[in-house]
Formats: C-alpha cells, sequence, structure tokens
C-alpha cells in the first residue's frame, strides 16, 4: 500500500464522517462546517486523483464561496427556530423514503461495483501503456511521475477540451450563471406590505411589557 | 501512486454520500440544512466523475464535475434567496409549512 492509498483511505474516511455530521448536527452551523470538511477532504480526493484544477476549483468556489454564503444566511436568520430541535418528524412520508433511499442506494453500489469490472476500453489500455512507460516496474497501478503530468498539463488540457469540444455545454454554464445571478437579485428585493421576520414582530409585541427607553418612546408616539 | 482498489473504494464512498444527502433531504425540516444536503449529494456526483474519469483516463470527467460545480452554485444562491425571502415574509423556516409556495 503507497502513502497515496493510505492517505486516500484517511480522506475517505474524513469525508464519510463529515457527511453524516451534515445530517446528523442538531445545529445548522454545525451541519455548515461539517460540509466544509467534506468538501476539503474531497479536495484531496481530487488532488489524489490528477484532478489538480477542479480541486482548486473546489476549495476556492465552494469551501469558499458558496460556504461563506450559506454562513452568512445562517447567521443572517433566527437561530432560535430550528424546526428540528423538536424532533425529526414522524409520519409515513420518512418510512417510504427510507425504503426509496435503500432501493436507490443497493442500485449506486451495485453499479459502483460491476461499473469497474468491465472490459477495459482503449483509453484504459492506452493510459496503462502511458503509465508503464513512464514507470516500467510498477504493473499494477495508474502511476503518472509529476513530469509525465506536467508535460501536458491538468489546466491546460482542461482549458483546450472546455474551449473546443465542450464549448456549448461551457455557454450554456455562462447562462445558467446569468439566469441564478438575476433570479437571485429578483428574489431577494424587498416586498412592499411584508409583515417582517418573526423575531421582530415577538419583539415589537413583547416591547410594551419591557421598559426600555426606545420602546417606550415608540408606544407613546403609536399611541 | 494510487492503487486500483482505490477507484471501488472511492465510488462507494460517492455512493453513501448520495445517500447521505438523500437521507438529509427526506427527514430534515430545516431548509437550510435540506440545501446543505443537495450541495452534498452534488459533490458526491462531482467525486463519481473525477473518479471514472481517472479510471479511464480521460479528462472528461472533470469537464463534467465543473460544470457540476457552476450548477451547485447557482443552486445554492437561488436557495438561498427563497430562503432569506421566506424568513422576510414573516414565515417559519419549517420545510413542512412550505409545501405550497403560496400566501
Amino acid at each position: 500500500m503507497t502513502t497515496a492509498t493510505l492517505l486516500a483511505y484517511v480522506v475517505a474516511g474524513v469525508a464519510l464522517v463529515s457527511a453524516a455530521g451534515v445530517v446528523l448536527s442538531a445545529r445548522t452551523i454545525y451541519a455548515a462546517l461539517c460540509l466544509v470538511g467534506n468538501m476539503v477532504s474531497l479536495a484531496v480526493l481530487f488532488l489524489l486523483l490528477n484532478a489538480q484544477f477542479v480541486a482548486a476549483v473546489q476549495v476556492i468556489i465552494y469551501a469558499g464561496a458558496v460556504m461563506v454564503l450559506f454562513v452568512f444566511i445562517i447567521a443572517l436568520l433566527d437561530p432560535g427556530h430550528d424546526p428540528d430541535y423538536e424532533g425529526p418528524r414522524r409520519d409515513p412520508r420518512l418510512w417510504v423514503g427510507i425504503v426509496a433511499v435503500g432501493y436507490i442506494t443497493a442500485q449506486v453500489f451495485a453499479l459502483a461495483v460491476n461499473g469497474t469490472t468491465y472490459s477495459k476500453t482503449d483509453h484504459v489500455l492506452q493510459g496503462q501503456r502511458l503509465a508503464q512507460a513512464a514507470n516500467p516496474s510498477d504493473l499494477h497501478s495508474f502511476s503518472f511521475t509529476p513530469d509525465a503530468v506536467n508535460a501536458a498539463g491538468n489546466v491546460q488540457v482542461l482549458g483546450r477540451e472546455l474551449f473546443t469540444t465542450f464549448l456549448l455545454p461551457f455557454e450554456i454554464t455562462s447562462l445558467l450563471l446569468i439566469v441564478a445571478a438575476i433570479g437571485a437579485v429578483y428574489l431577494t428585493r424587498r416586498m412592499p406590505h411584508a409583515p417582517g421576520p418573526p423575531s421582530e414582530r415577538a419583539s415589537v409585541a413583547a416591547l410594551p411589557e419591557e421598559s426600555a427607553p426606545d420602546a417606550g418612546r415608540e408606544t407613546v408616539a403609536v399611541g | 501512486m494510487l492503487d486500483i482498489q482505490v477507484f471501488p473504494l472511492l465510488l462507494g464512498l460517492s455512493a453513501a454520500m448520495f445517500t447521505i444527502g438523500s437521507v438529509g433531504v427526506l427527514v430534515r425540516r430545516n431548509p437550510l440544512v435540506v440545501l446543505m444536503s443537495i450541495e452534498l449529494m452534488l459533490n458526491a456526483v462531482n467525486l463519481a466523475f473525477v473518479d471514472y474519469g481517472r479510471f479511464l483516463n480521460s479528462e472528461d470527467g472533470q469537464i463534467f464535475a465543473l460544470v457540476v460545480i457552476v450548477v451547485a452554485a447557482a443552486e445554492a444562491v437561488v436557495g438561498l434567496a427563497l430562503v432569506s425571502q421566506v424568513y422576510r415574509a414573516g414565515r417559519e423556516l419549517d420545510i413542512d409549512d412550505l409545501s405550497e409556495m403560496r400566501e
């Protein structure tokens, strides 16, 4: 077992535990932190799988931008009103969901086991020839030395593919980003006649009993 | 240098993460946690893409992983905008109460 394989096992364990933590955490902020850990360990796995650019994008966009957005929204909303504090819901839909998830899991595991044993295509054979040319003594693992990887370059190869073969999906992706940005701005605009968040309404209702000076002035002004 | 046994292991990890994410979508009632579970499922798909791409020595899996990352970012932005708007409209953040998207 090589060092990289050992590292892959350890990081896969971390990813699994933190993924369970996302669902099992009682507080939303802990779930977000578990998701950050899961994304960082996935980035390590991407590095081990020779996907350097995807690993960098994973850390920058996912663990950086998207999770900052999540934590920002969690901090903005009222943390005291977590409906899961009342315990998980108990109704028949939960059992239907568990059965469906079990079925899907069995299917995906069967695919994952069978999918890696089909007859090797030309791609695999070509990759094995490249790997053995790079390291003739190693016959059992796909081993790309740093020289073999840097000869082409991960970012260069990805960029060339992205702007030639996959140009249309790339452009459609940019359209999706524009639509998402416009949709987010449209959705978060301030609506007229909105009653305000429940915490504000609760504090307004509780104000006359509390002898805060601002509250007293406000009630006098209203009355 | 990864041993070749790692590739099915990572596919199993991907399947397990997808399952955990779908359980989170089905069981949790906090819409923020539901959104995070969806992110978890998309991450699992990314791992499967990159793993298969490495196994087959093709760069296409990484291209699709990049597209999935962009889609996940767009989904998170729109979902969080919806959650904040629901909160601002004075509704409790319980996903069972939001089965109909009207007032």
